[in-house]
């Protein structure tokens, strides 16, 4: 039962954590835009996620006449339980995780490679021609950011060693040098673009398109069946926040570590703050969440053939190149980190 | 029973159930989406035979990437179901036989000697088969690892020989080009006296 | 090893109860008035005129090929990345043939124009 504690722990505030981002989301983007974003319900707006659940709970969950119905209902488990399972590997802090498995950062590739299905489903069940094209478009645009998202795992597996996601947080212990970001630093930007296409977001996300295909694969969805959808795409977002830090940013690691003297790491408050911890983790998660907010605002969407010309003409090349140089690297033992 | 062998048997059930819904429905998404059940049935019960790596890759490579042109083009084809029935009184006893025959041979392979030796040992928990495997791959059989190179250099080119056709007249853009587009190659700033009247 | 596998295992039925449950408590709680313009698929305010299911470009699929070749690549590199602490140099070695001769049929793809999207 032990188990069952530990999921409760994890599952509650990532849901909670999913509804905010939504909210959040709203609030950073209207601020940019010199807005106040929604301020209504509660204390400066703070219940509107619980409001917008509600209402979509109590609205109807439209089946078009003829969408295939079962597909049509399946769809949306299919799009948010691969975002919840691959949590499932993600340690938290030295130890902290449901599984600790050996194979880890496979096993997270392998379910983010399911994300997919959800989309391919929505859009063959509805029977209607936007979703269709909406799916179709946001299909082969994962597939393709998958590609160089997997090379630039490789990257990473080579300097760790390991599969383990904790391992390959520990790997990086030391100091702020010796976190991937520095000798991985092409990869880790086209794994952070890779995330933000996976994740069909701004300025990837024709999948939606509003202003040409209305809202793309998800246009028949209502009330909850939508907002399934809604929170799949969230919880992605912030895994993908998750994982940069963890494989890049290493993860619960204090950026302080190395620089202080040991003596500061002892003192009694403090130096458990300044101390790697969770808290770090999660401000880095956070950085991230708040990077894919700030692109919305920020960037214009990409055309679909600049999407994939950028998917394949660029991330995929530099990937292996990158892959070539660290070969090299690692065999002649370069620097502090291959060392 | 043990939770494992409740567990083997249940996962068992699944893929056999899969299996026989993936040959057995009409709609052919329906029977493509099976199959998918059926693979992930299958990666189940490698690891729970400790083979992890192999057991997630079935996961990675079969479900996350061969399902999904399986989709691609089951999804967007016509198929008349219908007119797929036609044949299938005229070739049922072939098929009778091919089936027959294959369970016969399976049989005796299954049955073989190869077949009966004792489960591998329960390996430690902090035991990593892929570097186990990596360890072999590229040292012992790096020959046949080579060769899996040309085979998919093979299947690149088939791909794009076999399917990549130009349609003519379509409007394209070359977004390079696009982006290194400057000023001068578009404006041209003419000097004008102001015409008085 | 296994024991390692049995949370990932709950835990993935929790994500599939996760989706299933908000949704059937959707159906449940809201309303149903189901009429004919509600249920058609939406196009516009025009009427559907025929099956959405159509034949598209055939450069989806050489995607969907070129996706699998190069996700069996991406297999491959996985242990040997695992692995490279062990075999040296003449892993290095192998590996770098192996993708040499796949960087071959990259460009390929590239200068046949197999990547252009138009």
């Amino acid at each position: 039962m032990q188990i069952s504690a530990k999921i409760t722990l994890l599952l509650t505030p990532l849901l909670l954590a999913v509804a905010y981002t939504t909210f959040a989301e709203r609030k950073i983007i209207g601020y940019m835009q010199i807005r106040i974003g929604p301020n209504r319900v509660g204390p400066r707006g703070f219940l509107q996620p619980i409001a917008d659940a509600l209402k979509l709970l109590t609205k109807e969950v439209i089946v078009p006449t003829n969408a295939n119905r079962y597909l049509f209902l399946t769809a949306p488990v299919l799009a948010i339980a691969p975002s919840l399972a691959a949590w499932a590997v993600v340690p938290f802090d030295d130890g902290m995780a449901i599984a600790d498995i050996n194979a880890g950062l496979l096993y997270i590739l392998a379910l983010t490679s399911l994300g997919v299905y959800g989309i391919i489903v929505a859009g063959w069940a509805s029977n209607s021609r936007y979703a269709l094209l909406g799916s179709l478009r946001s299909a082969a645009q994962i597939i393709s950011y998958e590609i160089a998202m997997g090379f630039a795992l490789v990257g990473v597996i080579m300097a760790a060693g390991s599969l383990n996601l904790g391992e390959i947080v520990e790997a990086q212990r030391g100091s702020v040098y010796h976190w991937f970001l520095l000798p991985l630093l092409p990869l880790f930007l086209v794994y952070f673009i890779s995330g933000v296409a996976e994740t069909n977001r701004a300025p990837f996300d024709v999948a939606e398109g509003e202003s040409e295909i209305v809202a793309g694969f998800h246009v028949e969805y209502s009330g909850m069946a939508f907002a399934v959808f809604f929170l799949a795409e969230y919880a992605n977002m912030i895994l993908i926040s998750a994982l940069t830090a963890l494989l890049f940013l290493g993860g619960w690691l204090s950026p302080l570590e190395g620089l202080l003297p040991q003596a500061a790491f002892a003192l009694p408050v403090i130096g458990w703050v300044l101390d790697g911890g969770i808290h770090w983790f999660l401000a880095k998660t956070a950085f991230f969440l708040f990077l894919f907010l700030w692109f919305r605002a920020t960037f214009p969407r990409y055309r679909y053939d600049q999407i994939m010309r950028l998917g394949w003409k660029v991330l995929i090349p530099v990937t292996i190149v990158w892959l070539f140089l660290e070969g090299v690297a690692v065999a002649f033992g370069l620097g502090p980190w291959f060392a | 029973m043990t939770v494992e062998e409740i567990l083997f048997y249940a996962m068992s059930t699944v893929l056999v159930g899969a299996a026989v819904a993936v040959i057995t429905v009409r709609n052919p998404v329906h029977a493509a989406l099976a199959l998918v059940l059926a693979f992930f049935a299958t990666a189940f019960h490698w690891v729970m035979l400790e083979a992890e790596f192999l057991g997630i890759l079935l996961v990675l490579v079969y479900v996350g990437a061969v399902m999904v042109l399986f989709l691609f083009v089951v999804m967007m084809l016509d198929i008349n179901v219908a007119r797929m029935r036609e044949g299938f009184a005229r070739f049922l006893p072939v098929g009778l036989v091919v089936a027959v025959g294959m369970m016969g041979l399976m049989a005796m392979v299954v049955g073989a000697g190869v077949f009966r030796i004792p489960g591998p040992e329960r390996a430690a928990a902090d035991h990593s088969n892929t570097a186990a495997l990596g360890h072999l791959l590229y040292t012992e059989y790096v020959y046949p690892f080579e060769i899996a190179a040309v085979i998919l250099l093979v299947a690149i080119i088939a791909a794009i020989v076999l399917t990549l056709r130009r349609r003519p007249g379509t409007l394209h853009l070359d977004p390079g080009r696009q982006a290194r587009v400057r000023r001068n190659e578009r404006v041209r700033m003419v000097k004008m006296h102001s015409e008085k009247q | 090893m296994l024991e390692n596998y049995l949370p990932i295992l709950v835990f993935m039925g929790i994500g599939l109860l996760m989706g299933i449950l908000p949704l059937a408590l959707g159906m449940v709680i809201g309303p149903r008035r189901p009429d004919a313009a509600k249920n058609s698929p939406y196009e516009c305010g025009f009427e559907a005129f025929e099956d959405s299911r159509m034949k598209f470009d055939v450069r989806f699929y050489l995607i969907a090929i070129l996706f699998i070749i190069f996700d069996l690549e991406i297999a491959f590199l996985f242990p040997w990345a695992v692995a490279l602490d062990t075999i040296g140099l003449y892993g290095l070695l192998a590996m770098g043939l192996f993708l040499g001769i796949l960087v071959i049929g990259f460009i390929y793809e590239w200068k046949k124009g197999a990547l252009e999207w138009e």
